[in-house]
């Protein structure tokens, strides 16, 4: 008889394997210490060096493959080295204390100072914590490699640390199942980025589970079965080779551009922001980047970078995507993200207030130097992508024309000829989209930020849990906005993108390539799955929906109209 | 004993990297570092410990006392305040 135990969903894709239990040894904190003070406290100094080291050179072998999510390791390997911990341990032994038990008090004691805090981000950091302290124990009971399994198999177990995950031989993980834990646990965003289908926090999972029985896991709808009966077992074998034929079909699709089915044009680009998503950008089959984030390297300094700096990093962007369109955003910042070197009175209300292209104006000197680093990564004997230039936060059509300008200046500055560069601005405030027609002949292209535009359209914050709930791409009346924005830029010749985690989202990627939208920039990961939902549709059944879409009752029936025309 | 008051102004206040951040220049000092959360209940703690510095659950706009003793506490004090002040590396 087989039992299907559900959890919550976490990682998607399915599994079918044998089961890898991985169950914790409890430490006997009873036991009296095996040495004199003197030796177990060398023990203990020498077990919380080791997993240091182990945890620091675990950060560095996984950045690769995770990327920033591998810095949770070094934030372990501070935890195995603070100096507190050491003080407390060594306290602890001279009272009579063992290794063990004076490692786990020590941890134990920050675990519950963090949790009485009533901070949820201290509070969630106990696991972490706790995964430390059991790394130390056991290097101290000698279980110095942890048993791995020798087949694919689901590992489970009631709560997956980090390290745990990572240390797993990936090609021997099939799938994750926990009994703790929920979709943003560590483990569960450690498998997603590892493309490892994961159920956390499934109830009675362990009471279920012994080492070996066969479980199928479902990411996508949260279930474990365990012991699969034949008919059961068969279905997932099904998905996964319609999963494995899925990936095969996507990463054939790499070379080819984005069109719909009867061949119109949709250029599908990536947001580039840093060097890492220019390698991923290009290993996902990118046309290019609609957006090239350039803040941060502003943020990361003390003082503003100078123009051969900022050309340097302007130049690696463009070395990454040759062949291909690639649109820089002068710096986006302001009272809400402050740079160290530009000293501004504190706003009351950073969403409206000296941002993007507002602070680049008032501080024009910033703003050049960015624009002349960007003229200056150009190189006509080097294989590069082409430069397109975009500025932030536009609201009215002066600001267009003295950015404008400040970029003749650059231009002159640098002795170049920017004529055939193309210049363009993002559509995030509503008084830019209400002005489109008159924006339009100054531009070259128009990008509509929907993040923004969305949270100021409908004055709602989408970090806010209470209200974010509000703002939808897919609002009929949005999508009418977006319409006329699209109209009038194509009316002044003007090409029009969007950029923004919308672009990756079926239905709205469908209601933009209806209303005419020329280029969808996203998450680089995202371009594989819209170009082959794009070839599978014609742009007429698209527009055809959009427009039924416009018409409908509100945002839910819209992408209900959307998602359809997509088939299914 | 050198001491100075600065106000958290990066967004993470002293949680996650920030702390670390902290506490791993504040090692790089012989000299005691202690840092307090103004108008907080509890003692100053070692600043070189992240642990001990998350547990005084600063956000950002609290204001924290940096309190420096022994060699080169001056040097270490103005080091302290002036990362702070740049915002923790973010």
């Amino acid at each position: 008889m087989s039992t299907t135990l559900q959890g919550r969903a976490s990682s998607p894709g399915v599994a079918v394997a044998g089961a890898f239990v991985i169950r914790r040894v409890e430490v006997d904190t009873e036991a009296a210490a095996a040495g004199t003070p003197e030796e177990e406290k060398q023990r203990a100094d020498a077990a919380l060096e080791q997993v240091e080291a182990t945890l620091t050179e675990l950060a560095e072998s996984k950045r690769e493959m995770l990327g920033d999510e591998a810095d949770i390791f070094l934030a372990h390997a501070d935890f195995a080295g603070d100096p507190e911990i050491a003080d407390m341990v060594h306290d602890a032994i001279d009272e009579g204390s063992s290794a063990p038990t004076a490692v786990t008090a020590a941890f134990d004691s920050f675990r519950a100072l963090l949790e009485k805090s009533g901070d949820e981000y201290l509070a969630g950091r106990a696991t972490d914590i706790d995964d430390v302290r059991d790394q130390v124990l056991d290097v101290l009971a000698g279980r110095q490699d942890a048993p791995v399994p020798t087949e694919p198999s689901v590992v489970v177990a009631h709560e997956l640390t980090p390290s745990q995950t990572a240390r797993l031989p990936r090609e021997l993980i099939a799938g994750v199942a926990c009994a703790a834990g929920s979709p943003t646990s560590h483990a569960a965003i450690l498998s997603r980025s590892l493309g490892i289908p994961a159920v956390m926090g499934v109830t009675g999972l362990l009471a279920h589970v012994e080492d070996g029985v066969t479980l199928a896991l479902d990411g996508e709808a949260g279930t474990v079965v365990v012991a699969p009966d034949d008919d059961q077992r068969s279905a997932f074998e099904q998905r996964i080779t319609e999963q494995e034929e899925r990936r095969e079909r996507l990463s054939a699709l790499r070379d080819e551009p984005g069109a719909t089915a009867d061949g119109h044009r949709v250029e599908l680009a990536a947001n580039i922001g840093g060097l890492e998503d220019v390698e991923a950008a290009d290993e996902h089959g990118a046309e290019g980047s609609g957006l090239v984030r350039t803040e941060f390297l502003f943020q990361e300094s003390a003082e503003e970078p100078s123009i051969e700096e900022q050309a340097a990093f302007y130049r690696k962007v463009l070395a990454g995507l040759p062949g291909h369109r690639v649109v820089f955003r002068t710096m986006d910042v302001g009272a809400d993200k402050p740079l160290p070197f530009v000293v501004r009175d504190p706003e009351e209300n950073p969403a409206l207030g000296v941002r993007g292209i507002r602070l680049g104006l008032l501080q024009l000197d910033l703003l050049v130097n960015q624009l002349r680093a960007l003229l200056r990564s150009r190189d006509p004997d080097a294989e590069q992508g082409t430069l397109a230039v975009m500025f932030p936060l536009v609201s009215a059509p002066d600001e267009v024309r003295r950015a404008r300008e400040a970029f003749a200046v650059a231009a002159d500055a640098e002795g170049i000829d920017h004529s055939n560069i193309e210049v363009g601005v993002m559509i995030e405030v509503p008084a830019a989209a209400l002005s489109a027609r008159r924006l339009a002949p100054l531009v070259d292209f128009f990008s509509v930020g929907t993040n923004d535009l969305l949270q100021y359209l409908f004055a709602a914050d989408r970090l806010l849990a209470d209200v974010a709930d509000l703002p939808d791409v897919c609002d009929p009346d949005v999508l009418r906005l977006l319409g006329t924005v699209v109209e009038a830029a194509h009316e002044h010749g003007a090409w029009v993108g969007v950029c923004g985690e919308s672009a990756a989202d079926p239905a709205s990627a469908a209601a933009y390539v209806g209303l005419g939208i020329d280029e969808l920039s996203m998450t680089p990961a995202s371009v594989p799955q819209v170009k082959d939902a794009l070839r599978r549709v014609e742009l007429e059944t698209l527009q055809a929906a959009v427009r039924t879409a416009q018409d409908a009752e509100d945002a839910t029936t819209a992408r209900k109209v959307l998602r359809e025309a997509l088939g299914g | 004993m050198p001491s100075q008051t600065v106000t958290l102004e990066n967004e993470t206040g002293l949680h996650a990297r920030p702390a670390r951040v902290f506490a791993k220049k504040a090692k790089e000092f012989d000299c005691d570092v202690s840092v307090a959360k103004t108008n907080g209940e509890a003692d100053p703690v070692n600043a070189k410990s992240t642990l001990s510095v998350l547990t005084l659950d600063c956000h950002q706009g609290d204001e924290i006392e940096i309190i420096t003793e022994g060699e080169n506490a001056d040097e270490a004090l103005s080091t302290l305040v002036e990362l702070v002040e740049s915002g923790l590396g973010e």
